[in-house]
């Protein structure tokens, strides 16, 4: 797309984009730590990542406050106008993707205080998966391209279908051993957190597509989470 | 860009133009001796809407617009091919009294011109002419009432044999609007109408424009980009003598189907 005639309008645009690449970015790491803090029950890991969460907040406020700023002195139009809306929402969603993360965190720095529980193997598998929607649509995003967008979009399946098949292990394990189900419900949670990290991702993919292309994607992306409506033991 | 490949919401959707236009051009083009400033354009005025004419300097816009009341036949050397209508009614039959057709289609400028009289003769002048009143009472009516429907008669109630030309730039414009209305017109083309006007006298004449709109067919060329958006329905951006794209003014300003539109409304133009 070729430049605006007021070139300080493209350094701002420039800056909004900036810092939801840096969100997102941000994003994976925390979820990388995360994990890492879990699997090592490393309750310095994720007390540092709880902390680290406070610098995805200060980038949503300030990315709100450029997007205020542009609407203000340039009431953007047309693939502008789509550009800094779709911002300000993906700042926030990226935003809440730091707080699942968090939530593991803090979950982790439970799970280290009690019994030693194996780690499903599943949970680390949709925390790559998870992972990877990230990167994939924050490449989609730097890239601007519409396509890949979609293919994140039509990948969160994948995730659902991973937490599905986690939701049942663990409370397999749960039955087996209910000693530690106090554990056992925290990886639960964590289970849901990255399945709802996938959920964002989506979310985020549908704005890139409507910043892109001006159209809304429909709401008919197959679904595959079936644990809300599953009763236990089914 | 990528194909959409799911269905567009509706608000995408909507039929541009409806099946009433109140003006129809077909096919019109314009030429200045051998430059040819409007290329074959088609383009309806609907009745109760504002369409917005936009575009950068020397697109044809305003060619076109004076097209629609004939105002270009005074011009030396101007030739127009196509096909205009009113209320299905060819505008350049040589049976159209031209005097006639600029009453029903008035036309409000850039820089306001109010007639060197008062008031009250302002407004009056053109249903005096027209033969619509000659009794004081009536006259005293018409004036009335398009001052009322131009949201002047508050400000120069008082005042009515005071020169039009000794009002401020806003209260001269929204009297040249109201000295349109007088004749009854069914339509009402504006060329910049505000360019020269601060914006508080920019917002009166934008809240008239909007009260307007539900009795006459509104066509409005304008420079600025916030002013389509906020007061017309339909946008259409013209370039280098072309009709580039002509839409729904929220979709032209979200989503512009053309590059160039986009370009331009965006502030991307070289």
């Amino acid at each position: 797309m070729t430049d605006h005639t007021i070139s300080a309008y493209d350094d701002e645009l420039n800056e909004l984009r900036s810092i939801v690449s840096r969100m997102g970015g941000l994003a994976g790491d925390q979820l990388i730590g995360s994990m890492q803090a879990l699997k090592e029950r490393d309750s310095v890991e994720a007390q540092r990542v709880r902390e680290a969460d406070k610098e995805l907040d200060r980038l949503e406020a300030l990315a709100e406050q450029t997007a205020i700023g542009v609407f203000a002195r340039r009431a953007p139009v047309a693939d502008d106008l789509r550009e800094v809306v779709s911002a300000l929402k993906m700042t926030t969603l990226i935003e809440r993707m730091g707080d699942y993360a968090k939530n593991i965190a803090k979950r982790t720095l439970a799970i280290s205080e009690s019994h030693p529980v194996v780690l499903p193997q599943t949970l680390e598998t949709m925390a790559e998966t998870a992972h990877r929607m990230i990167q994939d649509v924050m490449d989609a995003y730097a890239h601007r391209s519409a396509e890949a967008a979609i293919d994140v979009w039509e990948s969160d399946e994948i995730l659902d279908n991973m937490h599905n098949a986690a939701y049942r292990q663990i409370l397999a394990r749960m039955m087996e051993t209910p000693d530690y189900i106090s554990v056992y419900t925290h990886y639960l949670m964590i289970a849901k957190n990255l399945e709802r990290i996938g959920d964002q991702a989506t979310n985020v993919a549908e704005q890139i597509y409507y910043t892109i292309t001006g159209s809304v994607l429909e709401d008919s992306r197959p679904k595959g989470d079936t644990t809300s409506t599953e009763a236990a033991g089914e | 860009m990528v194909e959409p490949m799911l269905k567009l919401a509706p608000e995408y959707e909507k039929v541009t133009d409806n099946q009433n236009p109140k003006m129809t051009a077909k096919n019109v083009s314009v030429y200045y001796g051998d430059n040819h400033a409007v290329k074959n354009i088609s383009l309806n005025l609907n009745r109760d809407e504002v369409t917005s004419l936009i575009g950068p300097s020397g697109c044809g816009k305003s060619t076109f617009l004076r097209c629609l009341n004939r105002m270009n036949d005074t011009i030396a050397g101007c030739r127009i091919e196509g096909n205009i209508t009113l209320d299905g009614e060819d505008i350049y039959d040589p049976k159209i009294d031209v005097v006639q057709l600029r009453a029903r289609v008035g036309m409000v400028f850039q820089k306001p011109n109010p007639f060197p009289k008062s008031i009250y003769d302002n407004i009056a002048y053109g249903p005096r002419i027209h033969g619509l009143a000659t009794a004081r009472a009536d006259l005293d009516e018409i004036v009335t009432r398009s001052l009322e429907k131009a949201g002047l008669w508050q400000e120069v109630k008082d005042r009515l044999e005071a020169p039009g030309t000794a009002l401020s730039g806003g209260q001269q414009q929204r009297l040249c609007i109201a000295r349109a209305i007088a004749v009854n017109p069914e339509v009402i083309l504006m060329d910049e109408p505000c360019s020269a006007l601060d914006p508080i006298a920019t917002a009166k004449v934008e809240n008239l424009i909007d009260e307007l709109k539900g009795r006459y067919a509104i066509a409005i060329v304008t420079h600025s980009m916030q002013q389509a958006a906020r007061i017309s329905q339909k946008t259409a951006f013209f370039h280098m003598g072309d009709l580039i794209e002509h839409g729904d003014t929220t979709q032209i300003f979200t989503a512009p189907k053309e590059e160039r539109t986009r370009d331009y409304i965006t502030g991307r133009f070289g």
